[in-house]
């Protein structure tokens, strides 16, 4: 090849190379599946990739630890926030969990009902998502004071009903800061805490024994009408706004259930 | 090309709600694209199969992160040309890669004169030389179109790019890839 070539001609080449690239001889879902498998078979931590996500884990450790290795004072239940990454969501370590509480029966919904989560948007003043997974709601409530959306589920196929919150599922959203704590949670010995991979961050995962759960009105205060035992419950945050999933099934499920958020 | 999005996109809900045989039905369909765009990377044979099944198995795990609505396809490439850049940097290789073996595979250009086709097979092997020389991220966006034909949305997706920045990446890459042909041409004969 003495002579330079053409554009044309070079485009031409590199189609031709390209239909003369091979694919693999054999089906490769057989060797795929069997990888699948293998990774299932591992501890979550070592399924992830060493870029950016692989530091959650790490970090949500730190901040397990630190959940748990103290009785938060709110100072500190407002660095604890900051490091869980969950604005508006305060988790305090508690000796003991009462077992009284009210339950289903006595579970209301306060705010103003709407139809649909795009009306619900309108009135808290940001976008409402609803997990796709679990399909339409029952019901949508809004607060505004402080602003706090809730999403009723009242029945889902394979998810039981859950004896402390009288439905199959409850979703609520808030924006949240970390100086205005909007939910509280108070978790005793029985209770797990764990932190999951979601997306590009970490999601805190509630089960075992009922943790007790409240509200905050927009000056700080708890609600005590809301103090009320709650059961498996995943916590993460999302563009600035928190989720707070709350149904009787397990790790993996919400997880599932909160990555189909539409 | 249509239909395929959507029926991608059906597979995908399928295999993010269990169903693994559903997400067998795209490796299968999208094993050969995986596979060439790794091989553009690491020039191996074996090691771009070996690339692809990871990039596959790691694509599995993330479909809880996949966008609804988005087109799998670049997506895909994307994460499986992540697994054998990877490979290639703890590999330590050097930059250059063989990308000879596309020379031997058959094609179905029968129409041109034995003059033609050696003229053809000259092209190829100088071009190819040139391609192996190319810096990685030339070598992928050019493989993209011209190997791939994925369109200039798919391109931006799978390279992480803007949509805009697409034909200025393109275009310097072939200057560079005629610059380096270029360079061989006045030392090559």
């Amino acid at each position: 090849m003495t002579e330079r070539l053409e554009e044309r001609d070079l485009e031409r080449t590199l189609s031709d190379i390209g239909g003369r690239l091979d694919g693999p001889k054999r089906d490769l879902w057989p060797a795929v599946r069997a990888r699948i498998a293998e990774r299932r078979a591992q501890p979550w931590w070592s399924r992830l990739s060493f870029d950016r996500r692989t530091l959650a884990p790490i970090v949500a450790t730190l901040a397990i630890i630190l959940v748990a290795a103290f009785v938060l004072t709110p100072d500190l239940a407002a660095r604890a926030a900051q490091v869980l990454g969950l604005p508006g969501v305060q988790i305090y370590r508690v000796p003991q969990t009462p077992t009284t509480r009210p339950t289903a029966a006595a579970l209301t919904f306060a705010g103003q009902r709407v139809a649909t989560a795009a009306e619900a948007g309108l009135i808290a003043g940001f976008t409402v998502r609803t997990p796709a997974s679990l399909g339409d709601p029952s019901a949508i409530y809004v607060e505004t004071a402080p602003v706090r959306v809730t999403i009723v589920y009242a029945s889902v196929k394979g998810i039981p009903v859950s004896p402390q919150a009288g439905v199959s599922a409850l979703v609520v959203e808030v924006k949240g800061t970390l100086e205005t704590q909007v939910m509280a949670k108070a978790i005793g010995p029985g209770t797990t805490l764990d932190a999951v991979p979601l997306g590009d961050g970490v999601a805190y995962y509630l089960a075992g024994q009922p943790h007790q759960f409240f509200f905050r009105d927009s000056e700080g205060k708890t609600q005590p009408e809301t103090l009320r035992l709650a059961g498996n419950t995943l916590l993460w945050t999302d563009g600035g706004v928190t989720y707070r999933l709350e149904a009787q099934v397990g790790l993996g499920e919400a997880v599932r259930i909160a990555s189909s958020l539409r | 090309m249509e239909g395929r999005p959507a029926e991608d996109a059906v597979l995908v809900e399928r295999a993010q709600h269990g169903d693994t045989e559903a997400y067998g039905e795209l490796v299968r369909r999208y094993q050969a694209l995986a596979t060439r765009t790794a091989y553009v990377i690491t020039g191996r044979p074996a090691e771009a199969e070996d690339a692809a099944q990871d990039g596959f198995t790691k694509a599995y795990f993330a479909l809880g992160r996949f966008r609804t609505g988005a087109p799998f396809r670049p997506w895909l490439l994307r994460i499986v040309a992540n697994e054998a850049k990877n490979r290639r940097k703890a590999a330590g290789r050097r930059a250059t890669v063989d990308l000879s073996v596309a020379e031997d595979r058959p094609s179905g250009d029968t129409a041109l004169s034995p003059e033609e086709a050696a003229l053809a097979s000259e092209r190829r092997t100088f071009v190819l030389g040139a391609l192996g020389r190319l810096r990685q991220e030339d070598r992928l966006v050019i493989a993209y179109r011209y190997f791939m034909q994925l369109s200039e949305a798919e391109m931006a997706l799978a390279l992480g790019c803007a949509r805009g920045t697409v034909k200025s990446r393109l275009s310097r890459a072939l200057a560079r890839l005629r610059e380096i042909a270029g360079g061989e041409a006045t030392t090559g004969d």
